[in-house]
């Protein structure tokens, strides 16, 4: 990869376009978005359903790529790239939390958070050793034999968090993270994003929440596939 | 991700749906067991086959037989002198084809043993080459030599069954038969060999049992199916056996009587000889064909009785049953695939959000393929393992049923066939589920409710 300066930013997009559908009635879900964020950096995306905050959080996730305008991730252009190079940027460089948690049922919770190691072709003991260490940051080290049906909402979500470390990721992307959470235990995986941003760790937190928006230190807000305000707090 | 991880969480799937595993391998263990079963009733028939076959002499066996002269050639018929010692002495001629001739006089006779019984028989006279041609056992004592021969000494070597009937209360016993002299049309024959008891495997069984089920009263049943003599069958004629050397026949029974030719053109009864390879069968028969028509003055008055025909016929059965028995478990390994693809495509529709969890968090469309094609792939080898052990109960349910003329046996090949039949199975029915699985868009089953 060259190193240019957008190679040096968690994020870059740079005018980027989302068409869905190509029939006589296209719905551009971005609508020539640029944006750019560092290294280090915690920012909420906010909007409104609709905004494209969604179709954003796609493109910086790597699950999908952009109809045009240039998206990097992590030093990496990913506009033109293939599944296989999808896939391994999303296990390398990204660590998801979702709204629904989105454990796997069938594994314990040591198996949840090695996940992503398991396609990283991590071997079986090293793997242990990282879920441990991840565990133990979200202080779940109790809990590694549980499976998700026997941990409480918060719990799983820490979970979650963990699963998102565990690859030591260049960025970590929380859709609606508290979404399914009562406020305790939003707040409580609010504070441990805090502490992740600030030991480092760059965190792009989507939500529709203002409250939940300004725990970030930069707040970009969507509206009709636009960037209409970008504020640091 | 590798094949390996592949198969754990295979396995993981199959230990969480027990039930729903069985019942999709429910068609995969019946094709395996149905399978296996055909391929051991199938061997165990060939192989009952074979070593009946191989007690009758064996392919290699072949006999010199009377045929009627064509017609053009008919008033020249008596210009051969028909099937006589000299053709079994020119067939030595050709020790690198024929590795043995067995000629054969045969003679009605009445045999009588002064502490048994007396019997009527069919002597036979023949040369020790006839041990190996007929693939005669010896039980006890030994079959005829050169010696005897030369000498046209007065032994006999007896069939089991005729040993039966000779000493009925002696016989089963431990009692030596070996040089008691009986009497073969008056003149005193010594005793030197018996030969084993030839029996088809379902009456061997049934001996079998019947000796286990304590001391059976087999005693009673003398003249019967003890000594083989009583249920005709084609090992018949070997049990009968009442063997002396062909000179002794000769001299003893036939010369003197007027008109009697000389030994070496004296009619045969019975000519065989064995062909020593296989692989140049055909050569050996044109050979042999050449030195008769030398003995034969020409005349085409002979006929090979061989064997081939009938194997060809045994082969041909073995085959339509293997082929009715494989279209059987054919069709059941065919019904158990599409119930996995069709287990398998539901438990991905079920899954749909697992798979999009394992997606974002970095698994290729390969890596999601391989899982799914690992999954059915298990499904496949579990369902062919246990379909082994059905197949083992198949066959012990159905030999206690109808109990088998030839008990089924199990080569390392049939095992190694059905289970990999059951295992590609697995393979090729996880394919189309694995594909769709692999196809799912990430975004949409991170969504999927």
């Amino acid at each position: 990869m060259k190193k240019t300066p957008e190679s040096s930013a968690a994020v870059d997009l740079r005018d980027v376009h989302k068409i869905y559908g190509t029939g006589p009635d296209p719905v551009a879900a971005l609508d020539g978005v640029s944006l750019r964020i560092d290294p280090g950096e915690f920012v909420a995306i906010t909007g409104t359903s609709g905004s494209g905050k969604s179709t954003l959080m796609h493109l910086v996730g790597c699950l999908d790529t952009p109809t045009s305008g240039r998206v990097s991730v992590a030093g990496e252009d990913i506009s033109t790239a293939g599944s296989d190079r999808l896939a391994r940027l999303r296990n390398r460089s990204i660590g998801f939390v979702f709204q629904a948690f989105n454990l796997l049922p069938r594994l314990d919770v040591q198996g949840n958070i090695e996940l992503p190691l398991v396609y990283a072709g991590i071997p079986r003991r090293e793997r242990r050793q990282r879920a441990l260490d991840a565990a133990a940051k979200v202080n779940l080290t109790d809990r590694l034999t549980h499976r998700p049906s026997q941990l409480s909402g918060g719990q799983c979500q820490r979970v979650a968090v963990a699963r998102a470390l565990v690859n030591d990721p260049a960025l970590i992307l929380a859709d609606e993270p508290t979404g399914n959470l009562d406020t305790t235990n939003g707040a409580d995986v609010l504070r441990l994003l805090a502490e992740l941003h600030r030991s480092g760790r760059t965190i792009v937190l989507v939500t529709h929440d203002p409250a939940v928006a300004a725990r970030a230190a930069r707040v970009v807000e969507m509206r009709d596939g636009r960037i209409v305000k970008d504020t640091a707090t | 991700m590798n094949w390996l991880s592949g198969l754990l969480i295979g396995l993981r799937e199959i230990r969480e749906h027990k039930f729903r595993s069985f019942l999709t391998m429910l068609g995969v263990i019946l094709g395996v067991a149905s399978l296996l079963a055909m391929f051991a009733l199938t061997a165990g028939i060939a192989t009952g086959w074979r070593n009946t076959m191989q007690q009758l002499g064996g392919l290699e066996r072949v006999g010199v037989n009377d045929k009627q002269v064509s017609l053009e050639f008919a008033d020249l018929a008596a210009l051969s002198p028909g099937r006589t010692l000299a053709d079994a002495e020119a067939l030595r001629g050709l020790p690198h084809l024929v590795s043995h001739v067995a000629p054969e006089m045969q003679t009605p006779a009445t045999l009588s043993a002064p502490d048994g019984q007396t019997v009527s028989a069919r002597v036979v006279g023949t040369w020790p080459d006839n041990l190996a041609v007929s693939q005669h056992e010896v039980a006890a004592g030994r079959f005829l030599t050169d010696l005897d021969l030369e000498r046209g000494a007065r032994v006999v070597v007896l069939g089991d069954a005729k040993v039966a009937q000779l000493w009925p209360d002696e016989y089963g016993t431990d009692a030596d038969f070996l040089g008691r002299t009986i009497t073969i049309n008056d003149r005193p024959f010594s005793v030197v060999g018996v030969l084993a008891l030839y029996q088809r495997e379902e009456d061997r069984r049934r001996r079998e049992a019947a000796a286990k089920g304590g001391p059976a009263p087999a005693r009673f049943a003398m003249g019967g199916r003890r000594g083989g003599s009583g249920r005709r069958n084609m090992f018949s004629w070997k049990n009968e056996s009442v063997i002396v050397p062909l000179s002794t026949l000769y001299h003893e029974f036939r010369s003197g009587q007027p008109e009697t030719p000389p030994l070496v053109m004296a009619k045969l009864d019975n000519l065989n000889f064995r062909v020593r390879d296989l692989q140049r069968f055909d050569e050996t028969l044109t050979a042999v064909q050449n030195l008769l028509r030398g003995t034969r003055r020409g005349i085409d008055d002979y006929d090979f009785d061989t064997r081939e025909d009938w194997f060809e016929r045994m082969e041909t059965s073995l085959r339509s049953t293997q082929l009715s028995g494989g279209l059987i478990a054919g069709i059941s390994l065919l019904v158990g695939g599409i119930g996995i693809a069709n287990i398998m495509l539901a438990s991905i529709a079920q899954r749909v959000r697992e798979l999009g969890v394992r997606l974002a968090v970095g698994a290729r469309r390969r890596d999601v393929f391989l899982q799914i094609l690992a999954e059915s792939t298990v499904i496949g080898m579990i369902g062919g393992f246990l379909g082994l052990g059905a197949g083992v109960v198949l066959l012990d349910l159905l030999g206690r049923v109808a109990p088998l003329e030839s008990p089924p046996v199990i080569e390392p090949s049939a095992i190694l066939i059905s289970v990999g039949f059951a295992t590609a199975v697995g393979v090729l029915s996880g394919l189309y589920p694995a594909w769709r699985a692999s196809r799912l868009d990430p975004i949409a089953a991170l969504r999927y409710e």
